[in-house]
């Protein structure tokens, strides 16, 4: 991925999440301003074969892997041109044909989803990974340390990949783990294990990027705690609890800023090559939101279609 | 030249039923795989995975370490991947710490991806009291008729054993398989044809006029025992095995108390939301009121202690008694 092509995937992120949250009819949403380098990082290392999960905030890294915005905004506001004709919504979100295996909104629980996944591809003998997205709030999890453990014991080709942006709702991660990093969990079970700065998308795509070989190689599994930030609220129904001059501070983190500028004091970016990528994003998102209004809804007897 | 009457069928324990149903779907579906506790080997806790670690090997008979919520996960996600696993939870209890895998996730993945992907697979898992205590002898299973998306079987011989694990590994699943306990040892005559069960068939064990009694699983056996008993008194006693509890074959059941005009519900586990209720409450619904009770266990934890747990479960003397009660109404 060149990187101007990782600037347009954050800037496409920024600009559709933004759009989906102005619709008055948006529901609950649950956004990742701030965390978009982690999930374009993460996808510049990944494969047409391979697989990534995640947990329920599920739009950031569906976009970086490459599903369609205007399936996925269709998706999120439950129109049947939805890759799920609109029944997963948020959280749920599935494409594998995209290499999206899927979203599973209850935290940590598709960490060992994710496993089984990658041991199929191991019993495949297929040369592709999987990788499985989570933030902060799953490292308490139960399923996270059992599947640590098996995914080791296994060698299974799983990259675990936490999105640290250091809030569970309201909780810090200072008062919820008490490990020091967080990769630290993965180096507890032999695997290679890294702490990057999740602002810097160059940092992430690297180590990803070794990561996924180290995976790729068959070398079991790895794990890349990518340390973000949170510019919004846990959800776009939760009440903020950050003040505003703390979140003033945070937007001078950016990640997307710091990559402009990065570029444009290496002289790769210059002001009307930014202010274009970012038009073109937005136009993507308007044009992903006018395709889903032209979308229906489902019909009402859809409810008891695909239960089993 | 004498004829000889053709053998059709063999006598197998039920635990040897299980084991012979998982071999041929293993043989025939290469993707078909066992994992759990103790399933390598050791030939799983009933040695109902018997030699299958021989034919198969490490990879497709998986020991796992003992982490339920993990290894159901993994199933789940390996049956989303195109797998088709059993993965064993060696008692029903246990199944509680991989709920979210199996509800949460497994039970609405065709649902919420619109049918593009689905979770063919088999948790095996056991049920009944049998001297282990509080936390080891539950039978949950009316927890699980709740959860939409989740089909549920309950075998009460190695016919059924056999027959309902081959549709099993065929399902889009997922599907909980429950045997239990006692069951194990006990012999039964199984078809050397492949006999596939379908879901959602009740089994008319014995044929009365009386009431119609309705249970599952190992109860079965004590059902049978009490309409023997109640024959001497002149008491026909029409016992409906359930077999499969989701989808639920409710038809079955309201021809049969139509008929007899008189229903008694049977289970191990707990009456209160229980299997029984479920299915008095579905057939009043299709054909009105009848004189009915329910016989589950007794509104306490099942004790490993010998008396607490005979006196919580329900036996055939209770169960002829209530049949008496019915009958009364």
């Amino acid at each position: 991925m060149t990187p101007v092509e990782m600037l347009r995937g954050m800037m496409l992120i920024r600009a559709f999440e933004d759009a989906l949250a102005r619709r008055r009819d948006h529901g609950f949403q649950l956004l990742s301003s701030g965390e978009e380098a982690v999930a374009v990082g993460l996808a510049s290392a990944l494969e047409e074969g391979d697989q990534l999960l995640t947990g329920g905030r599920s739009i950031g890294p569906a976009l970086a892997r490459g599903v369609a915005p205007e399936r996925l905004m269709a998706e999120l506001l439950g129109r049947t041109g939805g890759m799920n004709r609109g029944r997963a919504g948020r959280g749920h979100l599935s494409d594998p044909a995209a290499g999206f295996f899927g979203a599973h909104a209850v935290v940590g629980g598709n960490i060992s989803i994710a496993a089984g996944v990658a041991l199929a591809r191991q019993m495949d003998h297929d040369s592709g990974i999987v990788a499985i997205m989570f933030g902060d709030g799953a490292c308490g999890e139960g399923a996270l340390h059992e599947t640590l453990n098996m995914a080791a014991l296994w060698k299974l080709p799983l990259l675990f990949v936490c999105n640290n942006n250091q809030l569970s709702v309201s909780t810090a991660r200072a008062d919820a783990l008490a490990v020091a990093r967080l990769s630290d969990l993965g180096a507890t079970f032999g695997m290679w294990a890294r702490t990057v700065d999740g602002l810097d998308v160059r940092a992430v795509a690297q180590a990803a990027a070794e990561a996924v070989l180290h995976v790729r190689s068959g070398l079991g599994p790895a794990f890349l705690e990518c340390v973000s930030i949170r510019l919004r609220s846990h959800s776009t129904t939760a009440r903020e609890t950050r003040s505003r001059a703390e979140l003033a501070e945070l937007q001078a983190l950016c990640p997307i800023r710091r990559y402009v500028s990065v570029l444009m004091e290496r002289g790769d970016l210059d002001a009307a090559q930014r202010d274009h990528l970012s038009l073109e994003a937005t136009i993507r998102a308007e044009g992903a939101l006018g395709s889903a209004d032209a979308s229906p809804y489902p019909d009402a007897r859809e409810v008891m279609l695909h239960v089993g | 030249m004498l004829d000889k009457p053709e053998v059709s069928t063999q006598r197998l324990f039920f635990r040897e039923a299980v084991t012979r149903a998982v071999r041929e779907e293993m043989t025939r579906n290469h993707h078909v795989m066992v994992m759990g506790q103790d399933v390598g080997a050791f030939g799983g806790s009933y040695r109902e995975f018997d030699g299958l670690y021989n034919l198969f090997g490490p990879e497709r008979v998986r020991d796992t370490p003992v982490a339920e919520a993990a290894s159901i996960g993994i199933a789940a996600g390996a049956a989303a991947a195109g797998y088709r696993p059993i993965v064993s939870i060696t008692y029903m209890d246990f199944l509680m710490l991989g709920f979210d895998a199996l509800i949460n996730y497994a039970a609405k993945l065709r649902y919420k991806t619109a049918g593009r992907l689905t979770a063919p697979l088999v948790v095996k898992t056991t049920a009944g009291a049998q001297g282990q205590g509080v936390a080891h002898s539950q039978c949950i299973e009316s927890w699980l008729m709740s959860v939409p998306g989740l089909k549920i079987v309950a075998p009460s011989t190695p016919a059924d054993a056999y027959g309902l694990m081959k549709s099993a590994l065929r399902d889009d699943g997922p599907v909980v398989y429950i045997d239990h306990k006692r069951l194990f040892p006990t012999p039964g005559e199984v078809t050397l044809a492949e006999d596939l069960i379908p879901f959602g068939k009740a089994s008319i064990r014995r044929e009365g006029t009386d009431l119609t009694l309705v249970t599952h699983g190992y109860m079965t056996r004590v059902a049978l025992q009490a309409a023997q008993s109640l024959e001497s008194e002149g008491i026909s006693c029409e016992v409906v095995d359930l077999r499969s509890l989701a989808p639920l074959d409710i038809h079955t059941v309201t021809a049969s108390v139509s008929r007899t005009g008189r229903l008694l519900t049977l289970e191990e586990g707990q009456s209160v939301c229980g299997v029984g209720t479920e299915v008095a409450c579905q057939t009043f619904e299709r054909i009105g009121p009848r004189p009915w009770k329910r016989l589950g266990a007794l509104r306490a934890p099942v004790s490993s202690n010998p008396v607490l747990e005979a006196a919580c479960i329900p036996d055939a003397t209770r169960v002829a008694a209530m049949a008496r009660a019915v009958l009364e109404l």
